[in-house]
Parts: structure tokens; C-alpha cells; sequence
């Protein structure tokens, strides 16, 4: 989780974020941010999403759920 | 009184290094090689596909190589391998190639270091064995399948933009090198074609995306052999006086 919440605070440049934040909170939560995510997940987690789920994801937690249970299901 | 003229595309007695020849473009074209009469020797980093491909080719006799291209100090010794084992080479088409989609931002060095090495730099340490007599067996072609995404901007895909920009430049530079030796240097650039790197970006897609992209092509997705049939164009007597260009095969992509 640690690693995951690093990664998400460069993304968001940010200095660090924590689980519970909203990503719609943060002014970097953009197109190329949602790209750098799927690019993390492919790379960290073998994990393949399409925009639209991380999309739909509320919170850094969301998203951390998200690519884990991805990465256990693979 | 028909006149026949002879088949401008035939390949025998020619030998050729194709690179990325596990799946995707380099497969088309290791296959379509294969079958105007060429031996082919496949490189790719997965043995599998072409331990299965090789089985399947006419002609030959035909031979391949399990490397990873981004180890570029090595490919020197890949390349005078092959020739002690297979012959001396008429050309190379390098369509080995690796993308990341992210955006400049948040790309990391040793991410855009490996699409270079793979793209870019593996494609100058193969192609300057052509100037080697050792190598080449006198006259021939060299083919870097480039990308449209060198000659247009993609949000996301700096490093890969960067990679096969450079192709186009080195292409030009070579040709002049080694025109002397009537070895040809040229690029391919490609649209979006279906391929394995295509389905791996169409899975981060939702269908509008798709659709988007798609319709960036007014001719729709090309299909691997597309390329191929431009890199057997290039490869042939057909190409005998093209060199230090690129090819854009891309179904109308640039064309807007």
C-alpha cells in the first residue's frame, strides 16, 4: 500500500496522499493522469483497465482495491 | 503479343534478419518473406511463437534466435552468430518494438531507456552490420517499421513518438553510408494495425475510445500484412531505387 500511495502522490503531484482522499479532489485527477494509472497497472500489477473503470473509482483506496483484487484474480 | 514480365517480388536466394518476428508485423512479414523465396532468420524475445512459426514457413532453410534487443551491446554477436550459422545477410526489417502509454509527466527514465534501446538504438546496431563484408552479402535492404506517431503527436506517447522519430533520421543518415555498398535503408510508418500491441491498448479502452481511433483511419485498422506487403515492396527489385525515405502505410492517418 505504502509503494501504491508514493506512486498515486507523483501521479497527482502531490507531496502525499492518503487512502480516503477523493481523487476528483485533486487538480491533477485528469485524461493523463487516468493514462499514467493504467500504465502503473500494467506494469506493477500485469493488470489491463480501461478509463472508464479507473474512472469510476471514488478514492485513492478505490483505486488501490481495484488494481489488488485484479492482480489476486490474475 | 503479351509480354510477362518477370516477378518483381521475388525474394529467392536472398536471406533476411527480421526482428520482432514472434507476432504482429515482424510475423507477417518473417511469413510473407518466407514465401516469395526468402530464408529467413526470426528474433524475437518469446521462443514459443517461433518455435510455431518456423514450423509453418515454405521455402527455407530458415532459422531463429531467442533475444531480447533491448540488451544492445550484445547485438553485434547476435548478428555475427546468425551469419556463421545461416549466411551472410541481404537485409534486415526490425519491427521489434515496445510502447508504454504515459504521459511525459509521469514516464520514468528507465521506462523510456528500454522503448529507446528496443526501438531505436537495436536498430542501429543491427543495421550498421550491413556496412561489414562479413555480414552482407552485397547489396540489399534494410527496413525499420517507424510510426506514424513520428510524424504526429499523441498525448501519451512521448517516449514512443521520440523512439520512432529518431528511426527516420538515422534512416536517411545510413542510406547515405551505405548506398556505396547498394544497401538500401528505409522506414515503414504504420497507422494502427491489429496486432498484439493494439489489443493490449484496445483492453485500457472503452468502445468510444476504440471508435475514436479507429476513425483517425479513414481506410479503418490495418491488418499486419499491410506492412508486410510495403516491406516486401521495399525489400524487392521493386525498391531498387528507394532509399533514405519513409513509406507511411497508415490507411489515410496522416492524410487529415
Amino acid at each position: 500500500m505504502e509503494d501504491f500511495l508514493k506512486e498515486m502522490a507523483d501521479i497527482l503531484d502531490e507531496e502525499s496522499v492518503n487512502e480516503s482522499d477523493r481523487l476528483d479532489g485533486f487538480d491533477a485527477w485528469d485524461s493523463l493522469a487516468i493514462l499514467s494509472v493504467i500504465a502503473m497497472a500494467d506494469s506493477r500489477y500485469r493488470a489491463a483497465f480501461s478509463a472508464q473503470q479507473v474512472r469510476a473509482a471514488g478514492t485513492v483506496g478505490d483505486l488501490y482495491r481495484l488494481l489488488s483484487a485484479s492482480a489476486k484474480a490474475g | 503479343m503479351t509480354t510477362h514480365e518477370p516477378n518483381l517480388l521475388n525474394l529467392a536466394g536472398s536471406h533476411y534478419l527480421i526482428t520482432g518476428a514472434g507476432s504482429g508485423i515482424g510475423r507477417a512479414t518473417a511469413a510473407l518473406f518466407a514465401s516469395l523465396g526468402a530464408r529467413v532468420t526470426l528474433v524475437d524475445c518469446d521462443e514459443a511463437p517461433l518455435a510455431e512459426l518456423i514450423d509453418n514457413l515454405p521455402n527455407g532453410p530458415h532459422a531463429r534466435r531467442v533475444y531480447d534487443l533491448a540488451d544492445v551491446e550484445g547485438i553485434d554477436d547476435l548478428v555475427r552468430d546468425i551469419v556463421s550459422a545461416n549466411g551472410r545477410l541481404h537485409g534486415m526489417v526490425h519491427a521489434a518494438g515496445t510502447q508504454v502509454v504515459m504521459p511525459a509527466r509521469d514516464i520514468k527514465p528507465e521506462m523510456w531507456r528500454r522503448i529507446l534501446a528496443v526501438n531505436t538504438e537495436a536498430a542501429l546496431a543491427l543495421a550498421r552490420n550491413m556496412a561489414r563484408k562479413r555480414v552482407c552479402q552485397g547489396g540489399g535492404s534494410v527496413v525499420f517499421i517507424s510510426s506514424v506517431m513520428a510524424m504526429a503527436g499523441s498525448a501519451g506517447s512521448v517516449a514512443y513518438s521520440m523512439s520512432k522519430a529518431a528511426l527516420h533520421g538515422m534512416a536517411r543518415s545510413l542510406a547515405l553510408e551505405l548506398a556505396p555498398l547498394s544497401v538500401r535503408v528505409n522506414c515503414i510508418a504504420p497507422g494502427f494495425v491489429r496486432t498484439p500491441m493494439l489489443e493490449r491498448l484496445e483492453r485500457t479502452w472503452d468502445a468510444s475510445q476504440r471508435d475514436a481511433v479507429e476513425a483517425l483511419h479513414p481506410l479503418g485498422f490495418g491488418e499486419a500484412q499491410d506492412i508486410a506487403h510495403a516491406a516486401a515492396f521495399l525489400a524487392a527489385a521493386t525498391g531498387r531505387w528507394i532509399t533514405g525515405t519513409v513509406l507511411v502505410v497508415d490507411g489515410g492517418y496522416l492524410a487529415k
